[in-house]
């Protein structure tokens, strides 16, 4: 029976944790080394086909970044997809994480993540031709709702995602893409109104607001021109030890080693739970130069950052009963096995399962598995220019930021027609480059 | 959290690490299938019927008042139809584009009214930067018509189309009233018809 048991907690064991491999990948993306960012998560892709979802997400980050927004758009429609497949819990993989760790779980993506996907897939539309944004721009709002609607209430009756930060950028965006319309301006104004009420912060609503309730897109013979600027270097998981519930596993099992015929495995490996870390960032915004001549500086959309933190807030009780149920399950294995072999407290064969047991726990990991390469705010700063080419410079401004050349970018600006720019600056450097929907030709 | 509801919590959390995954289905409905209808807000089954009696009913009429061309057939009367304005307190999210089609629809099928396409009147309105709601007045009636003739597309009507809700709230629900109202507009005479429908839906949460 020992015999037997050994191989079933050594086919348990769980794996190093994605947070390992992400260092490397984060690294390499914010020194805007994107050769070796996409080597190394092609590598990811090919070794783990439970990352592989994270991985293509933040394969699509980096493809955006470079201007490849058609195989970004592609590979990101591919993830939302397998996320929405994946909503819900499967038996098997189930029982296999009650055996091992929560990485056995198939990843149907953070909420703030489910989301995201969506408004980046509307952006990498519309550097496109456009013609599927506004239906992006509509699941942003649609999933967000879905999310809070369809969470399971605690015992005490409340929602935990009731208070989750919304995402601004997508009721922002359709707000933009409803007023090119020149005939949904209350659509816009519905936006925007969201918009204002989500991000008080954002200043510009106001002004968006004032423009579609009572003026018009933009002065005749104009347009618009968003620019989108992806700023900081976003959230990720770390691994943690959970010392509350450790210890309380700890006493539990200390008692009922006691009193119970059988001896438990003492609890050394503390429980561990994955934790959103936020990256101190010292990009604070993008300043926009037309002409040579500063025309205003982006602001925070929102913020993926706190987003993130406060969404793994909510949801931590719920994942810390799932790891204590975890270590209860294993325990209850150990002690079953030592009634069916027949073995008591003072017998090797008993300190040999504990050992076993202790092996068996430690080997468990949190799931860390995340989109590691987004913003940590998302930003924008709208202006209206009169139609025609324009030659911009986009320079990040920050406490710590060094001074270096603005990143030029030229685009074309349409009569009565929006113009989109988005650039990734995680650090002081631009990566990639500044993408847009109308190049100047 | 207190002893029970960690327990509680426990419980959920074994039970729902052992649920069951389910798989998103999706299939073609019979045309003599019920539309659904929507938990928490309008859908379909408010909005097909609202369209059809509003614009029914003001077909109807208008179709009576047609003068008879020489050829003894109803001239069709050109209409520019600016789009909908949604003051309900709902959303109509991808809804609001197909209404905005179901009504283009009908006009154009119903023999009465030539409808102008929905992209010259984009254009139009970008041409002169009007809002729909600034079309009421005379002066930017003539502005919008003069763009709209340098087009090619010289019209006789102005439509436009207005949701409205009412929310009366009770202690287990709330019963909502849409009302879908359309507005003509006679650009020779100035003088306006309008026509409204009315759907009544209730809202409940059901307990077990």
């Amino acid at each position: 029976m020992l015999r037997s048991l050994v191989p079933v907690v050594l086919l348990c064991c769980g794996c190093a944790t994605h947070a390992d491999k992400l260092t490397a990948i984060r690294s390499s993306y914010h020194s805007g080394n994107l050769p070796a960012a996409h080597a190394q998560i092609d590598a990811g892709i090919a070794k783990s086909s439970r990352e592989a979802d994270v991985l293509k997400l933040d394969k699509a980050t980096a493809l955006f970044a470079e201007g490849r927004v058609r195989e970004a758009e592609q590979l990101m429609r591919e993830v939302r997809d397998a996320f929405d497949a994946k909503e819900g819990r499967d038996l098997k993989e189930g029982v296999a994480a009650m055996l091992t760790d929560d990485q056995r779980l198939a990843y149907a993506g953070e909420d703030y993540e489910k989301v995201l996907v969506r408004f980046y897939l509307a952006l990498a539309n519309l550097m496109q031709d456009g013609s599927d944004a506004t239906a992006y721009a509509l699941q942003v709002n649609e999933k967000q709702q879905q999310i809070v609607q369809s969470a399971k209430p605690t015992p005490d009756g409340k929602n935990l995602k009731e208070n989750y930060k919304l995402v601004t950028a997508g009721a922002y965006l359709y707000g933009a893409l409803r007023e090119e319309t020149h005939t949904n301006y209350d659509d816009a104004a519905r936006a925007f109104e969201q918009v204002a009420k989500w991000q008080p912060e954002f200043a510009q609503a106001k002004a968006d607001l004032e423009r579609v309730k009572t003026g018009a897109h933009s002065k005749p013979g104009h347009g618009a021109l968003y620019v989108f600027a992806m700023v900081g270097r976003g959230p990720y998981k770390e691994e943690r030890a959970e010392l509350v519930s450790t210890v309380a596993v700890l006493i539990a099992d200390r008692i009922l080693s006691a009193l119970g015929k059988q001896s438990l495995p003492p609890n050394v490996a503390p429980i561990k739970v994955p934790r959103v870390v936020k990256s101190v960032n010292t990009v604070n915004q993008v300043q926009v130069f037309v002409g040579g001549k500063p025309v205003g500086a982006t602001q925070t959309l929102t913020d993926v950052g706190r987003m993130a933190q406060e969404q793994c807030d909510a949801t931590l009780p719920e994942t810390i009963a799932r790891a204590v149920v975890r270590r209860a399950v294993k325990k209850g294995i150990m002690y079953g096995t030592k009634e069916a072999i027949g073995t008591d407290k003072t017998q090797w064969t008993s300190l040999a399962l504990d050992l076993v047991g202790v092996a068996w726990e430690a080997t468990e990991s949190a799931d860390t598995r995340c989109w590691g390469l987004l913003p940590d705010k998302i930003q924008v700063l709208r202006l209206e220019l009169p139609e025609g080419v324009h030659s911009l410079a986009l320079k990040p401004e920050g406490a710590n930021v060094t001074a270096g050349a603005p990143d030029a970018v030229t685009v074309s600006v349409e009569n009565g027609r929006n113009t989109y720019i988005v650039a990734h600056y995680p650090g002081s450097r631009m990566v990639g480059k500044a993408v847009t929907n109308k190049p100047a030709k | 959290m207190n002893r029970r509801a960690f327990v509680v919590t426990l419980g959920g959390a074994a039970l729902g690490a052992l649920g069951c995954r389910a798989t998103p289905k999706g299939e073609v409905m019979n045309p003599n299938q019920k539309d659904a209808s929507g938990a928490t807000a309008a859908g379909t089954e408010v909005f097909k019927p609202i369209i059809e009696d509003a614009l029914g009913k003001l077909m109807a009429r208008q179709g009576g008042t047609v003068t008879p061309a020489s050829a003894g057939q109803p001239a069709p009367k050109r209409v520019c139809f600016v789009g909908l304005e949604n003051k309900s307190s709902e959303e109509l999210g991808d809804f609001k584009d197909q209404i905005v089609q179901v009504i283009d629809t009908k006009i154009n099928q119903s023999g009465v009214f030539q409808q102008i396409s929905g992209r010259f009147v984009k254009a139009g309105l970008e041409a002169t930067r009007l809002r729909p709601d600034q079309l009421f007045l005379p002066a930017n009636q003539r502005t919008f018509l003069a763009a709209m003739e340098a087009q090619g597309q010289p019209f006789d009507y102005l439509l436009f189309a207005t949701l409205t809700s009412g929310t009366t709230r009770e202690a287990n629900g709330t019963q909502k009233n849409y009302l879908l109202t359309l507005e003509l507009v006679n650009l020779q005479t100035g003088t306006p018809d309008k026509e409204s429908a009315e759907i009544r839906k209730s809202y409940r949460t059901s307990r077990w």
